[in-house]
Formats: structure tokens, sequence, C-alpha cells
């Protein structure tokens, strides 16, 4: 399938998911996107999966903690400052499980984009907004690309007989990578200027044509995002 | 009629005190071929910046003086603009890729000057044909080695058939004969060139004309001829063919490569039934083209990779140096990033970093410094913890000749130490190793 109808696709599951009311539809939205992106190769998969279920799960596990609704008390703990009284009611736990389906839900779509869609026919094919497709789609290398910085880093550090080790010696690498692609991204920014990039006049290498399943997965998105707003 | 011309040009980047060009003024012909010397830090990679107008328009600073690129004043008229007049090619191929495909980063530029869509396609498998890598227009850029990546690199700038093409270190991930044709290619196309090396032996063979620059300011602009005579007597490094090593007695075993067989996926071996011995005392250069395995022979011997079958043995402490000086940046300081080797102390990181030319440098950010002098930080935090087996991965990567001839002999002075060097600069490996050993395309050791 060509990305641009792929991509509506996964934006009408993701608008799907968050417009649904119920908490089974929304998990089933989830469940869907988790074995689509369960299909990409392990090695590119697991740090958008670890990213996107890692949230969701600390979404369900803080929101009880700070919010305050109504409901049978499963544990009452004690009164902070700020926060109010601790305690964890049922109607808590089901709004925390509805708003983390609902964010794995979108992070999933999000991880499936990114792992499944050729970006480079994504922005060849964008009739508008070239410039910002072409934004996302460098953004959404960001990951692939630090998770190499990181390899490279770790592979300096031990070529100096020393392992990061545990959660601390791991997060010192964090503003090294930061400041990292801060530092690509202006050199990158360069070459684009320099090889013409927002010069007026500018032509596309012309797009595939589509198929018969890009006009079915357009009908699709646009009838996920309905049943999403309506029935779900 | 001059192509292109600079006047009196000076320019200070916004967060440097000294002008990196100071009074630079040159004309360049139709196709011409220029070559621009000079050691690291000189300026060059600066001038190529104000050919294409990216100085002064991205980077900012203090900007006088006249710059025309094919009757364009670059102060009314950007880079943007410039771009098919003039195609630059920077050092660094990992920074500048935009697409995830080969083919479409190659036709990335010529979208942007508006050829005619059903042109782009058609040129931009020309110009990859051109470098030789036609076969490559459908594979993810992810997955190429550094040399296919500069050869693509290139393409993309010879797509847009310029008039004038600025070369920034175009060879400095090729092995000797694939940079001898890249450069012959540019010198083919009879379209003007301006280049920069630090491996200048090939493109003083090539080139019309050589310009110097030190410190920004320009000491020399002349015909090739000239030009190697005056360089022979104000800098010698730059032509003098080094005189070879005295071999040294070698000492005790440090590191036992045996029958080594290496693969990064199940099928696709890098090395296979590989032997080497490295001793205490030696020098030993690895050379070969690229993809040969050479950078994975390196990590077995220093054991930042397991052979899939074989075995590596290794006596005492065991030191990597990375292609990419950028991974050396993990501290704030260039002493603490020194001292991470040594627990910390930076009484014993402070003279590594003396030895490699950087005393006064403790309290300067890594980020900071300029890429010569980030390769000798990393050189620094390798030599720091006086390891018995230091690997050296391209250690003169953007690191200019009269450097280099230092680095020569720093590593010779060492001889309490084994040594690997993986290298395409042959005449640095002549010049420093007691021994050279050659990986061939078809992954065999042959020891020259």
């Amino acid at each position: 399938m060509r990305p641009a109808p792929a991509a509506a696709l996964l934006f009408g599951l993701a608008a799907a998911a968050l417009l649904a009311r119920h908490t089974v539809s929304v998990a089933v939205l989830t469940i869907v996107l988790l074995i689509v992106c369960l299909y990409a190769p392990a090695p590119r998969r697991w740090p958008y999966l670890v990213g996107a279920l890692g949230s969701a799960l600390a979404l369900f596990v803080i929101t009880p903690f700070v919010e305050q609704l109504p409901g049978t008390v499963l544990w009452a703990g004690p009164a902070l400052p700020v926060v109010g009284t601790l305690d964890v009611t049922t109607t808590e736990l089901s709004g925390a499980l509805f708003n983390a389906c609902r964010l794995a839900a979108v992070s999933l779509a999000f991880t499936a984009y990114a792992l499944w869609l050729d970006h480079d026919r994504l922005v060849q094919s964008a009739g508008f907004a070239r410039r910002s497709v072409l934004a996302v789609a460098l953004a959404t290398r960001l990951v692939p690309t630090l998770e190499r910085d990181a390899v490279g880093l770790v592979e300096a550090l031990r070529g100096r007989g020393v392992e990061p080790e545990g959660l601390r010696g791991r997060a010192r690498l964090l503003s090294p990578l930061l400041a990292g692609s801060l530092e690509r991204s202006l050199n990158l920014a360069e070459a684009m200027e320099a090889r013409g990039f927002g010069r007026v006049g500018g032509t596309r290498l012309p797009a595939p044509p589509w198929g018969r399943r890009e006009p079915l997965a357009l009908v699709a998105a646009v009838l996920a995002v309905v049943v999403g707003a309506l029935w779900l | 009629m001059a192509l292109a011309r600079t006047e009196q040009l000076c320019f200070t980047y916004p967060s440097s005190a000294a002008p990196a060009l100071r009074d630079v003024s040159l004309c360049l012909a139709p196709g011409q071929v220029t070559l621009v010397l000079g050691p690291s830090g000189s300026g060059k990679s600066t001038l190529l910046r104000a050919l294409a107008g990216l100085v002064p328009h991205f980077h900012g600073g203090s900007f006088s003086g006249v710059v025309e690129v094919g009757g364009l004043d670059t102060r009314r008229h950007g880079p943007a603009e410039l771009t098919g007049t003039v195609a630059t090619l920077f050092q660094d191929p990992e920074d500048q890729v935009v697409f995830t495909r080969v083919l479409n980063e190659v036709a990335f530029g010529l979208e942007n000057v508006g050829v005619p869509p059903a042109q782009i396609e058609r040129r931009a498998l020309a110009a990859l044909a051109s470098v030789g890598i036609e076969h490559l227009a459908d594979r993810p850029v992810m997955e190429l080695s550094g040399g296919e990546l500069q050869r693509v690199c290139l393409a993309a700038t010879l797509a847009l058939d310029p008039q004038l093409l600025l070369l920034d270190e175009p060879t400095s991930q090729l092995d000797p004969e694939a940079a001898r044709a890249v450069l012959e290619l540019a010198r083919r196309r009879g379209i003007a060139v301006l280049l920069t090396e630090q491996r200048p032996a090939l493109p003083l063979e090539l080139c019309d004309r050589v310009v110097f620059l030190d410190r920004g300011c320009l000491e020399f602009d002349g015909a090739r001829e000239d030009a190697i005579g005056w360089l022979g007597r104000h800098h010698p490094a730059f032509v003098s063919a080094p005189a070879p090593v005295l071999q040294r007695a070698a000492g005790e075993l440090v590191c036992s490569v045996e029958d080594v067989s290496f693969a990064y996926s199940d099928s696709l071996y890098v090395l296979q039934d590989a032997n080497l011995e490295l001793r205490r005392g030696e020098i030993v250069a690895l050379v070969g083209s690229n993809g040969s395995g050479k950078t994975t022979l390196a990590k077995l011997a220093a054991g930042l990779l397991e052979p899939g079958s074989g075995r590596v043995e290794r006596r005492g402490r065991a030191t990597y140096l990375s292609q990419d000086p950028g991974r050396y940046t993990l501290r704030e300081r260039a002493d603490e990033e020194v001292g991470i080797g040594v627990e910390g102390d930076l009484e014993r990181a402070r003279p590594a970093l003396a030895a490699v030319g950087l005393a006064g440098y403790d309290a300067r950010h890594p980020r900071d410094l300029s890429s010569g002098e980030r390769e000798r930080l990393a050189l620094a935090a390798v030599l720091a913890p006086a390891p018995d087996l230091l690997v050296l991965d391209e250690p003169t990567r953007g690191v200019d000749p009269e450097r280099k001839l230092e680095l020569g002999s720093l590593l010779r002075a060492a001889d309490d130490r084994a040594t690997l060097l993986v290298t395409h600069d042959l005449a640095f490996a002549a010049a420093v190793a007691d021994r050279v050993v050659s990986l061939s395309p078809e992954r065999e050791l042959v020891h020259v």
C-alpha cells in the first residue's frame, strides 16, 4: 500500500481511539495496533514499544494517585501538601485504564507509522505542506538515530574499559545524546540549505500511481473516525 | 572571465573572537581544479562555505568583502539561489543525509532547483552510475558504509550539474583506489572544483592550482608545479614522502587472533579464519578497501566484539579509538572526558591531553573543539589508561599532515604497548608502522 493512505488509516485509528467513549473499544483498537507493530523486525521495534507501552503503563499507575474521584476506596494513604489525600478508588482506576489505553493506541499508531511506512514516498506524495511532511519524516528518524548514537557512545566508553552500568550510568548518556542530536540537526539544516531547500519553484520526483487498495484505505480511515465518534 | 571570486573576504563566526578568514582574494576560472591546503582550523571549510553562500547567510557572524559566484553577489543571493550553480559536499556524509533511500537522497537537490519531474530519476540514476553505485539506488541509506555514503553524497552534488563543485575532504572515508576514482571523476567533468584534503598526495597530482591558508590568511596561491616547490620549503609535511621507519624488535605477545570468523547477520561473513598477532613494542597497520572488515577485526582485537568462531586472547588492558571523535563528548570539560578511562584521575588525564598537543585545553568543552582537536582529544582519552594494546581506527581522519607527523612521533615513542592502526592513509601507515597487514576484498589477511 502507498504510504499516504496508510498514514491516513493510522491517523483514523488513532483519532477513533481518542473519540471513543468505551474502554473496551479503545482496548480493542490498542490490541489491533499492537499486533501491527509486533510484525515489524524485533531490533527496530523495541525502542518504540518500550516508549509507547512504558508511558501508557506510567499513566495508568500515576493517575489514580493524583486524581480525586469518588468511588469505592481500594486503598487510602497519607495526605500530602499540594497533592491532597493519596487514595485509589474504582472510578480512578477505570479512568486511568481508559486514558492509558488511549495513550497506548495513539503511541502505537505512531509506532506503526514510524516502522512500516516509507517516509521518502510519503514526502514524495505530499500534495501540499511538503515542508511539514518532510519535517515530520526527519523527526521520525530521531529514534533510530538516537539509538545508533547511543550504541556509539557506549562503544566509545567500552573502548576505554568502562562499562556503563545501571540506570544512572545510562542516564548520563542522555545529555550528550541530546547535544549530539542538536549538533546533527544544525549540520543537516546547513546541508539542506546548500542543496536549495526552500527555493521557490521546486518540483517533485513523480509518485507511483495508486492501486485499488489505496482508495479503500482512505475510506476506512474516514469510517474509523466516524465510527469512533458515534458508536465506540 | 572568473566563474567565482572573493575580494578582501573577512569573516568571523559569531561565537569566535578571531577571524576565520582574513582578506582572502581569489579568482576561480571555469574548469579549473583548485586544491585548498592548510592546517586544521585554517579556514578551508569556511572558504568553501563562503562560496556556497552559507557564510554569512546560515552562520551569521561578521562578514566583509565581496564573494561573487556566477555573477551573483552572495550578500544579496542566499545559498538556495546559488544551488545548481554551486554544489557542496560536506565533510561528514552522515550529517547531510535527508532521505532514507539512496535514489530519493540524490533526487532531493534536483527537486529543489526545479528540474522537470520526468528528468529527475534519470539524472539521479546517471549521477549514481558516474560514481559507480547505481546498484545502491533502492538501498536504505542507514545500511550503507561510510565510504558508500560519501559516494552517495557526491552523486547528489554531481546530479545538479553545477559550474562550481565545492568538495570538503571528499575522500576522507574512501580507500586510495576509490579516492582516486572520485577525484579523477571530478576532474573529468570539466567543471571548476575547489577541494580541501588532508591526504594531499593524490589531489596534488590531479589539481591545476593550489591555495594554502594559515590562520585565515592566504599564504600561497599558484600553479601546482610552483606549489610543490613552495610547500617543500615552507610546509614539507604536505609534500615529502615519509622516511621509512626502522623496524623494532617485537616483544611478548599481547593479542592473538586465531582462526576468527565473524558475521553481523547469519549469512554475511565479514571475516573468515583471520589470524593476527600483536606484540609489545610494535605498531601494526591494518589496511584494505572499504568494507573489507578492518574495523570488525580491530573491534575483535580490542574485545568490543566476540568472535563467531575462533579465539581472541589478550594480555593486559586494551583501549579502542572509534572512527567518530564525536563520541568523546560525554563530559563538560576536556580533562574530565579524558579522565573517564582512568577513574576520573585528572592528574593522569592532563598529561595525556598535553601529549596530543592540547595542553591548556583542560576546561574547554569537548563540543567547542574543532574536528581536528576532537580527534586529538579522543586519542588522549584512549592513551590516558596506558593500555597494553592500543587499537586506533582511522586516527588521521581530518588531521592535517603536520599534526600527523606529531601523531606518528607520539605513537613511535612508546615501546611498552602493542598498537593496531586501522587506516586508509597509506603514507601515514608507511611512516609509522613496523608491519603492514592488508585485508583483501575477499577478506583474506595478507602480511605485507
